[in-house]
C-alpha cells in the first residue's frame, strides 16, 4: 500500500506542475502545441493500450476512431453547437463505429479483429477522403480570442482521466478477466468469463477515448482536412509509443508518448521523411527483443543492479 | 450495358484474386499475417515499371523475373523478421507478425517515398487501351491478360501443392506442424519457401496493378484491404476458394459502383467484412467451423 501511496503522491505533484506551468511562465507556441500533441497521443496511446495491451486484442485501425471523433466534432461544433457538446458526439460516434465492427469481430479470434479495425480505417480513409475532398473551415467566431490555453488545459484533463480510467480498469474484476483474456482465451472461456462481453465492454471505453483525443485534436487545429486523420500514420504513433513504453502497463504508454513527440521533434528536422523509417526499426526491434518495452528495460536494470552487490557479497 | 458491367466485375476480380493469393497462402500455411503485403506489391509493380521503363521488358514478360527478385525479398522477410516468431503459441504468433510487419509497413513505404517518390506511376505498354469486342462486350487486352496470369497462378499453385513433395511438406504443416515436424519434415524450411512464394505472388500482383491501374510507395494499405475482403470472404486460411472469392468482389464491387456510386466503393467492400464476419465467419467456401 505504501509503494500505491508514492506513486499517487508522485503522479499527483507531476500533474500540478502541469497545471501550474502555463500560470507561473509564458509558455513558448511551438512547446504549447507539443504538449497538446502530447496530451493527444496519451489519450490515443492509452486508448489502444487498454485493449492492446490489457486484453490483448490488436486494433491496427485506431485512426477509425480518432479520425470519427474528429470528424464528428469539427461538424457539429460547426453548426455552431458548444464545444463540450461537440466532443462528446463525436466520442459517440466513435462508439457507434466501434459497435458496428467490434459486435461481429470481436466473437471470433484476435486475427478478425485486427482485420475489421485496419479495414474500417481503410475503408473510411477512402471514403471520406471522396465525399470531403477539401478542408473544412471552422466558422471565424471560433478564431476570436484564440489561445493554445484552454486547448492544453482540455488535453491534459482528458490526458489525466484517460489514465486514471485505464488505472481503475486494470485494477477491476474487468481487468482480471482482461488479463485471463489476453493471456489463454480458451482457458478464460473455460473457466466461465463471458469472453465476448468483457471484449464489448473494453472495446467501447477505449473508442471513447480514441474520439474525446479526436474532439481535443479539432478543438486544437480548428481547420481540418479530413481524411487525414483516418490515415494509418495515427494507428502508427499511439501503437509504437504504446509499445515501446511497454503494452499493458499504465506508465509505459505515457513514458512511450514522451519519447516518441519529442524524439520525433528532433528527427523530424535533422532527417525529415526519413524519421519515420528510424521509428519503424525502433517498433520492429523492440517487438522482436524487448516486448514489454522500456518498462522491462528499466525492470532489468533495476533487477541487474540489485542483483550485483549481493553477488559481490556471496 | 450490365455485360459490360460484369465484364469489368470479372477482369477486376481476377486481379483481386491474384492480389489475394500470397498474403492467403502464408497466412493459411505459417499463421503470419503479413500487413506488408500491399507494399510488397508496390515494390514489385515497381520492378516491373523499372524494367519497362529502362530495357522496354514487356510487363507480361517480366513476370518470372520480378517473380525472383520478390522471392529474395521473402526469404530475407523470413530470415530476419519472421524465424523469430516460429515457435511462439499461435495467437502471439499472428499478432507479432501483425505489429512486426505494421512497423515494416512504415519503414518500406517511406523508404519508397525516399527512393521513387511519391509520383504516381504506371506501365503502358504499346498494346495499352486496346480493346477486344464480342456481343458489344468491350475486354481491354491487359484484362484478358490478367485474367491468364491469375489462372495461371492458381494453377500453378495447386500443381506446386498437391503434386510435389515440397507441396506435401506444406499441406502436412499446415494440418499439424508439431506432428509434421515428428514425421521429419524441416518446418523452418518450409515456411522460409512458402513466405517467399507469398511475397513472390504478391509481385505478380504489383506488375498486374501497375498495368491496371498505378502505383505509388503508399497505395500499399489500399490493395491490402482489397486482399484482407478476398481473405476473409474465402474464409481465414483457405486458399483454394481465393480466385472464386476475388472475382465474387469484383463482380459486387462492379455493380454497387453501378448503383451507389464510385465513392462509396471502399464501404462495400467494408459491408462484405462485417456480413460475413456476423452470419459467415468461417468463409464462404469452408464447411468446417474452424477456430471461429
Amino acid at each position: 500500500m505504501a509503494g500505491n501511496w508514492k506513486r499517487f503522491l508522485a503522479s499527483g505533484i507531476i500533474v500540478a506542475f502541469l497545471v501550474l506551468l502555463p500560470l507561473l511562465t509564458e509558455i513558448r507556441t511551438d512547446t504549447m502545441s507539443l504538449l497538446i500533441m502530447l496530451c493527444i497521443y496519451v489519450i490515443l496511446a492509452q486508448s489502444w493500450n487498454l485493449m492492446g495491451g490489457y486484453a490483448g486484442q490488436i486494433n491496427l485501425g485506431l485512426a477509425a476512431f480518432f479520425g470519427c471523433g474528429v470528424l464528428t466534432t469539427r461538424l457539429i461544433w460547426g453548426v455552431g453547437a458548444p464545444f463540450y457538446l461537440a466532443i462528446l458526439a463525436g466520442s459517440i460516434a466513435a462508439v457507434i463505429l466501434a459497435a458496428i465492427i467490434g459486435i461481429p469481430s470481436l466473437r471470433l479470434r484476435g486475427v478478425y479483429f485486427a482485420i475489421g479495425t485496419l479495414a474500417l480505417a481503410e475503408a473510411l480513409r477512402i471514403v471520406v477522403g471522396n465525399v470531403f475532398p477539401s478542408t473544412l473551415y471552422p466558422s471565424p467566431d471560433h478564431f476570436v480570442g484564440f489561445s493554445l490555453v484552454p486547448r492544453y488545459y482540455v488535453g491534459l484533463a482528458l490526458a489525466v482521466v484517460t489514465t486514471a480510467v485505464v488505472h481503475i480498469v486494470a485494477n477491476s474484476r474487468l481487468g482480471l478477466a482482461l488479463l485471463a483474456i489476453r493471456d489463454d482465451e480458451e482457458a478464460a472461456k473455460v473457466t466461465g468469463v463471458n469472453i465476448f462481453k468483457y471484449k464489448v465492454i473494453v472495446f467501447i471505453i477505449s473508442s471513447f477515448m480514441a474520439g474525446l483525443a479526436g474532439g481535443v485534436f479539432t478543438y486544437y487545429r480548428l481547420s481540418i482536412m479530413p481524411y487525414e486523420q483516418f490515415t494509418a500514420l495515427w494507428t502508427f504513433g499511439p501503437v509504437m509509443a504504446a509499445a515501446i513504453g511497454g503494452a499493458g502497463t499504465i506508465i509505459g504508454p505515457i513514458a512511450g508518448c514522451i519519447f516518441l513527440v519529442i524524439v520525433e521533434d528532433w528527427f523530424a528536422l535533422a532527417l525529415g521523411e526519413a524519421h519515420y523509417i528510424v521509428f519503424g526499426i525502433i517498433f520492429i526491434l523492440v517487438i522482436l527483443f524487448l516486448p514489454g518495452g522500456m518498462v522491462e528495460a528499466v525492470d532489468r536494470v533495476r533487477k541487474f543492479l540489485v542483483r550485483l552487490p549481493s553477488s559481490k557479497a556471496d | 450495358m450490365i455485360a459490360q458491367v460484369i465484364a469489368y466485375g470479372i477482369v477486376v476480380g481476377a486481379l483481386y484474386g491474384l492480389v489475394a493469393i500470397g498474403l492467403a497462402l502464408l497466412f493459411g500455411v505459417a499463421r503470419y499475417l503479413n500487413i506488408t503485403h500491399g507494399s510488397f506489391m508496390m515494390m514489385g509493380g515497381y520492378v516491373s515499371f523499372w524494367l519497362f521503363t529502362l530495357w522496354h521488358v514487356d510487363p507480361f514478360a517480366s513476370v518470372p523475373l520480378v517473380m525472383l527478385v520478390m522471392f529474395l525479398i521473402g526469404l530475407i522477410l523470413y530470415k530476419t523478421l519472421f524465424s523469430p516468431l516460429s515457435k511462439l503459441p499461435e495467437g502471439l504468433k499472428i499478432n507479432n507478425s501483425m505489429l512486426i510487419t505494421f512497423g515494416l509497413l512504415w519503414v518500406l513505404d517511406n523508404a519508397g517515398i525516399l527512393l521513387w517518390t511519391s509520383d504516381m506511376r504506371r506501365v503502358t505498354p504499346s498494346y495499352f487501351g486496346a480493346m477486344f469486342e464480342i456481343f458489344d462486350v468491350r475486354l481491354p487486352f491487359i484484362g484478358l491478360g490478367v485474367i491468364g496470369l491469375a489462372l495461371l497462378v492458381v494453377f500453378a499453385l495447386h500443381l506446386l501443392l498437391t503434386k510435389t513433395y515440397f507441396g506435401k511438406s506444406v499441406r502436412a504443416t499446415t494440418q499439424d506442424w508439431e506432428a509434421a515436424k515428428l514425421m521429419g519434415i524441416n518446418i523452418d524450411r518450409t515456411y522460409l519457401v512458402t513466405c517467399g512464394i507469398g511475397v513472390a505472388l504478391a509481385g505478380v500482383a504489383g506488375t498486374a496493378i501497375a498495368l491496371m491501374y498505378s502505383i505509388t510507395p503508399g497505395g500499399g494499405l489500399e490493395w491490402l484491404l482489397i486482399a484482407l475482403i478476398v481473405l476473409v470472404l474465402a474464409g481465414l486460411g483457405n486458399i483454394k476458394g481465393i480466385l472464386i472469392a476475388g472475382v465474387m468482389l469484383g463482380l459486387v464491387e462492379a455493380v454497387s459502383v453501378y448503383v451507389v456510386g464510385a465513392p462509396y466503393r471502399a464501404a462495400v467492400g467494408l459491408a462484405i467484412i462485417v456480413l460475413v464476419l456476423m452470419f459467415r465467419p468461417q468463409g464462404l467456401f469452408t464447411r468446417r467451423t474452424r477456430g471461429a
